[in-house]
């Protein structure tokens, strides 16, 4: 994943209101009004958090409709605990040759 | 992740600051992390950087970072420029000649670690697993 793409996801999931968007598209989209009422957030406001989201790849929102509900994309989620497992088996993977390193140096 | 290193703090603190002991393990298999390729400014706001080589193409990788915290030999942090990713070391004298390394990474930031964030965050992760799973079906 390029670190540029990276940072744009977590800036975007740097904000307690769009962390708690993306949790409530996770069970199902919603249009602009229906996030209004829980957030208790005017619709430019919620507009605008979509359309970080969106910016990020986090979130797309459907052409045909009027009301253009957003949806999660799930994949761009898979795509960062990917990342997120990835790094974890680099470091898992790092010690084990330091241990190496460190017994050859005993 | 946790990790128990078979020698004392002084020793892992050093191995995972000075580009002597770097080059022998930081690059990830396949990959060799030359001497030359290696930038150390141990100090808060110094440069971490590594150019690790593909063993075969000959490719490079290069990670930047400045540390952010330098407190020898108990904790270390930098952050990669770019990601911002932080990452935090911690080591812990256990007292026998062996020290406990506890390495952390801070890709999502702070307020998203809440019980809160973590809550509505579990939904979109478990929905995120269920895909994954799905994936797996369906390419099996």
């Amino acid at each position: 994943m390029e670190a540029e793409t990276l940072a744009r996801t977590f800036t975007a999931l740097a904000d307690p209101t769009r962390v708690a968007i993306v949790a409530r598209l996770a069970t199902g989209d919603a249009t602009v009004k229906e996030l209004t009422e829980p957030f208790e957030l005017t619709q430019q406001a919620v507009s605008r958090h979509l359309k970080v989201l969106a910016e990020a790849g986090l979130v797309t929102r459907r052409q045909e409709a009027q009301a253009r509900p957003a949806s999660l994309e799930v994949e761009r989620l898979v795509e960062i605990l990917t990342w997120i497992d990835a790094r974890r088996a680099e470091w898992a993977a790092r010690h084990d040759r330091l241990a190496e390193h460190l017994r050859r140096l005993g | 992740m946790r990790y128990l290193h078979d020698a004392p703090p002084e020793l892992v603190f050093a191995c995972m600051t000075t580009p002597e002991h770097l080059t022998h393990f930081w690059g990830p298999a396949g990959t060799h992390t030359p001497l030359a390729n290696i930038v150390v400014d141990l100090r808060p706001g110094g440069a971490f950087q590594t150019t690790m080589v593909n063993d075969r193409s000959g490719d490079t990788y290069t990670m930047r970072a400045v540390y952010v915290t330098v407190d020898p030999p108990k904790f270390l942090s930098w952050r990669e420029v770019g990601s911002d990713v932080l990452t935090e070391i911690t080591f812990t004298d256990r007292g026998d000649g062996t020290t406990e390394v506890v390495t952390v990474q801070h890709g999502l930031p702070p307020h998203m670690r809440t019980p809160e964030a973590r809550a509505g965050w579990a939904t979109a992760l478990d929905r995120a697993a269920a895909y994954v799973k799905k994936l797996t079906r369906e390419t099996t």
